[in-house]
């Protein structure tokens, strides 16, 4: 197991490094990302900060409640575009065009190895500026509680996981269509879901995703946990979730393998 | 031009499923998501009223700012000309009898005739069902106002393009220009209710003529004088832009020599 471990790592640190110097070949490239992210935030925050002058309460979430929601929002969505964005949503191409046979043959894990290939190393940047938003809207609330950022240590991996197996299963897709970019939109629509607090939504689609499309542990459920909105329930429930949809993607991947034909020439 | 349209429609037919997902489905999801917030909103406040409308002008509101924004927004075409000049697959318009601004200008405004034509029964038969307020007598009007804008977005995507001729790798401009676009139009709230100077800024910026203006007219909010200030705002827009365009192109198919793909 140890080997195992051992292998990965330098594998993960190996790609690290070569899609380090991959980017810094570009410069301009990484501020432009930079750049577009933090529009994204501003464009997200600007919502709510409109919205919260003409209230004081949101479906429960007061202002500064919101702003570590998206502060979390930020940071789980910064790690999740720094180590899987690119690798997911390239896989339909790399099926198309047969780049896929080459991961095949290597002596590695598949699944592995399209997920993790490429590590956009740009997002550092957008990770530092959200965790430093994240730790001044925390700063905000004076009943908040230092020592319960340490959920965090929980709450964004199982938040990670789960976006990253939908992400995974949807992606994945493109092994049985020629074209799966609308499967993909989709996606990005159910990942709005998890751009809002999930108490605003009505009951039926909270139920849903808490559970069936489980979205809400992308930044709702961990702020909910951080800010004692919430107790620490919740988090048994996403733990299994994760390891569920993760497991899922794992065998919807080695299925589609099989009906997988080869198309490089 | 209308050959470029006509071929664009065609193309767009080709997958059917992408096409719904792109006109019905992404719009449907962005509106219910907004619509939620607008009624957690009203839920919670306890306001009646916001800015002198009702819950049921900002769930209309919401519901169209989805469908107009898709109709407003240019993503598939820009990435097909920055491609176009990156791959250097440019030389095979320029040879053409058209200029790359046309050639471009009909494909985008044919693939959008078909959105629009397909994505607007939706909000209007949801409309119809709850009872929001809209007025469908302005509907026309509210589209006009929205390809006109349309123009002006395909002028910004040939300054995005033409970036292309100087340096090696824009595609995140197009993303940075659409994110900064979508919170300029008025796709998440209607633009009057931001806060001074912002509503003053926001409002004037022709980019509200995107969805802000026809909507806010469509769903009865807005008269009809600030349509008429969205087509004289987005011609200053593009007697600004349209010049900048036209220089940064020149410019960079002097630098560029052909190779032949």
């Amino acid at each position: 197991m140890t080997k195992i471990i051992k292998k990965y790592t330098y594998l993960f640190v190996s790609f690290f490094k070569a899609s380090l110097m991959a980017e810094l070949e570009f410069r301009f490239n990484i501020a432009a990302r930079i750049v577009t992210d933090i529009v994204w935030y501003i464009a997200q925050l600007s919502v709510f900060e409109v919205l919260f002058r003409h209230t004081e309460n949101l479906s429960g979430w007061t202002l500064p409640e919101t702003r570590v929601f998206m502060g979390l929002l930020f940071v789980t969505d910064s790690i999740f575009m720094m180590l899987f964005s690119e690798n997911l949503d390239r896989m339909g191409e790399k099926v198309r065009r047969g780049e896929l046979d080459l991961l095949l043959v290597k002596p590695v894990n598949s699944q592995w190895m399209m997920s993790f290939q490429k590590v956009s190393v740009a997002y550092i940047g957008n990770f530092l500026i959200s965790s430093a938003w994240l730790a001044w809207s925390l700063s905000q609330i004076e009943s908040f509680k230092p020592i319960n950022t340490l959920w965090l240590l929980l709450t964004v991996p199982i938040g990670l996981s789960i976006v990253y197996a939908i992400r995974f299963l949807t992606s994945a897709t493109a092994l049985f269509f020629t074209r799966a970019d609308a499967i993909n939109y989709i996606w990005y629509q159910v990942y709005r879901l998890g751009t809002r607090p999930d108490t605003i939504f009505p009951q039926i689609l909270r139920y849903m995703i808490l559970t069936v499309m489980p979205i809400a542990f992308l930044a709702s459920v961990p702020a909910q946990i951080i800010l004692g909105k919430s107790g620490p329930q919740l988090l048994v429930l996403g733990g299994t979730l994760s390891i569920l949809l993760v497991y899922a993607s794992s065998r919807f991947w080695k299925y589609g393998l099989k009906s997988y034909s080869s198309a490089s020439s | 031009m209308l050959g470029c349209a006509r071929l664009a429609a065609l193309q767009q037919l080709e997958y059917r499923f992408n096409l719904l997902a792109d006109t019905m489905i992404q719009p449907f999801v962005v509106g219910l998501v907004e619509i939620t917030l607008w009624m957690a909103f009203f839920a919670s406040s306890g306001q009646a009223e916001l800015a002198g409308f009702g819950r049921e002008y900002y769930l209309s509101y919401a519901l169209w700012a989805a469908f107009i924004s898709r109709v407003s927004t240019s993503w598939m075409y820009e990435s097909l000309m920055i491609q176009d000049i990156e791959l250097g697959t440019v030389n095979s318009v320029l040879v053409r009898p058209i200029s790359f601004f046309e050639y471009y200008l009909g494909q985008l405004m044919g693939y959008k005739v078909l959105t629009t034509a397909i994505s607007l029964m939706a909000p209007i038969t949801l409309c119809l069902f709850l009872d929001l307020p809209v007025s469908l007598s302005r509907l026309p009007l509210a589209l006009a106002l929205t390809f006109y804008y349309l123009i002006l977005v395909h002028v910004i995507s040939m300054i995005i393009a033409s970036l292309g001729f100087f340096f090696t790798r824009i595609h995140h401009l197009t993303v940075a220009k659409n994110i900064t676009l979508w919170m300029l139009t008025g796709e998440f709230f209607p633009l009057d209710i931001a806060p001074e100077p912002f509503k003053s800024i926001l409002t004037a910026l022709p980019f509200s003529s995107a969805v802000f203006r026809p909507v806010g007219y469509l769903t009865e909010r807005l008269p009809v004088s600030t349509i008429y200030e969205g087509f004289l705002s987005v011609t200053i827009g593009l007697l600004v832009l349209g010049p900048v365009a036209a220089l940064l192109w020149n410019a960079g198919r002097r630098r560029y020599s052909g190779t032949g793909a």
